[in-house]
């Protein structure tokens, strides 16, 4: 029997549309998930999670679970605790960047440098909370 | 008891029916009396992805085991379907035309694609693995290709 | 009460994170809301919707909505109706990709130029409906 790889940790992202905000959180756990952190981490789909994906929701019930939020609605982290229970680890978009609030005007879609590089810092800040996690773990 | 074999990787549960063969590229056949049903196993479909078109041969037409029988045309891929048996195709089914997320949702039940009147069964079957030898087939595959696994 | 002028329609995208698909529901919305029929569309977070949120509630209780979704789990489909949103139309960006089978969008995080075509597409479509809706 092969010997399958068991330790791994559940990102699970806001996607919000409302804010650019919402498009790093998505870029970054998507970086996390394609070069940071191939191996040690899953993606939970929000949207799934959210209509009663079994698949999504048994995982993140049962692995360690960070929920990475573009705001301090905290949609991701509020569903994580409703329907699987609290994550190992909260960030949140604005908190990293100073703001409070979202910025609602500028490109949301298409990051423009500075964007893409707060993208960048909030994946490597995940990166280290998955380690970290996965440490704890151990 | 689950008439399945399954495993969980990362979120996915991946099912092997244990009653079915299977070719190592993926396909299942289901005997019944006189004919066989064919399909797509649960990692199939899995690391195809979403399936937008089915196209099969038609209903009648004779296949050699190996020859291309058909494909699933999916949001990312074209996944070629080589017959597991030599035989002619009695039925298509007919539901994927307009549901063909069926393959996706049921791989092993409403997913079916066609059913073959077979012409070598014996020899053919050995050509196939049972499901405990597919199973392990595709933890190994699991290995090296998980990041194909598609979200379901 | 709510005049000509100020009525909107709403488009919700599922913005899934695993697949091509959500990133192209994403994009077709976006490129309604802030190209196609800017000023006479609007988009709110889903999870907004699902979290309770009163302010998304409201607006999508009285405001027609438009649904994107990238793939047949229809998973905004299934949350707008959830909170009986005033849902008008459902698109899935699978159906858009039927009828377009040369294109085949591989990439999910940054859209490939395959899956920029279909988010545009899309949008099109999107957008015709906005257009019928408001005429209502």
């Amino acid at each position: 029997m092969v010997d399958l790889p068991e330790k791994k940790v559940g990102i699970i992202s806001c996607s919000g549309e409302a804010c650019v905000e919402g498009t790093i959180s998505r870029v970054a756990t998507r970086l996390v998930l394609e070069k940071l952190r191939t191996e040690k981490t899953v993606t939970i789909c929000l949207p799934l999670f959210l209509a009663g994906g079994k698949e999504e929701r048994a995982f993140a019930k049962c692995y360690p679970t960070i929920t990475v939020d573009g705001c301090d609605k905290l949609c991701a982290k509020i569903a994580t605790e409703r329907y699987s229970g609290k994550p190992a680890s909260s960030i949140v978009v604005t908190d990293l960047n100073g703001n409070k609030n979202c910025s609602t005007t500028g490109p949301k879609r298409k990051l423009d440098d500075q964007a893409m590089g707060l993208a960048e810092k909030v994946a490597e800040r995940i990166a280290q909370e998955v380690d970290e996690v996965l440490n704890h773990w151990k | 008891m689950s008439e399945y074999l399954q495993t969980v990787f990362d979120k996915f549960e991946l099912r092997v029916h244990k009653e079915y063969h299977y070719t190592e590229d993926g396909l299942w056949v289901k005997i019944e009396a006189s004919k066989v049903r064919v399909g797509v196993s649960d990692y199939l479909q899995r690391t195809g992805g979403d399936v937008a078109f089915v196209e099969v041969v038609k209903q009648g037409s004779t296949i050699e085991r190996q020859a291309e029988f058909g494909t699933l045309e999916t949001a990312k891929t074209t996944v070629s379907l080589p017959s597991p048996v030599s035989g002619t195709i009695e039925q298509v089914n007919g539901a994927l035309s307009e549901k063909p997320e069926l393959v996706n949702s049921d791989p092993y039940g409403e997913g079916w694609l066609v059913t073959l009147a077979p012409r070598n069964l014996e020899d053919d079957l050995k050509t196939l693995v049972n499901a405990d030898q597919y199973f392990e087939l595709m933890l190994k595959n699991l290995e090296t290709e998980h990041r194909k696994l598609e979200v379901r | 009460m709510k005049t000509t002028m100020q009525r909107k329609v709403i488009v919700i995208p599922c913005s899934g994170i695993g697949k091509a698909l959500g990133s192209i529901s994403r994009e077709a919305t976006y490129e309604v809301v802030e190209s196609l029929r800017k000023g006479v569309t609007e988009t709110t977070c889903l999870a907004l919707i699902t979290s309770g949120d009163e302010e998304t509630l409201q607006l999508v209780k009285t405001n027609k909505c438009i649904t994107v979704d990238g793939c047949p789990l229809q998973c905004a489909q299934k949350n707008v109706k959830l909170v009986d949103g005033e849902l008008a139309a459902s698109f899935r960006v699978v159906d858009t990709l039927k009828e377009n089978r040369r294109l085949k969008p591989k990439s999910v995080t940054f859209l490939d130029r395959d899956g920029q075509e279909l988010a545009s597409l899309l949008a099109k479509q999107v957008a015709e409906k906005v257009d019928e809706l408001l005429k209502e």
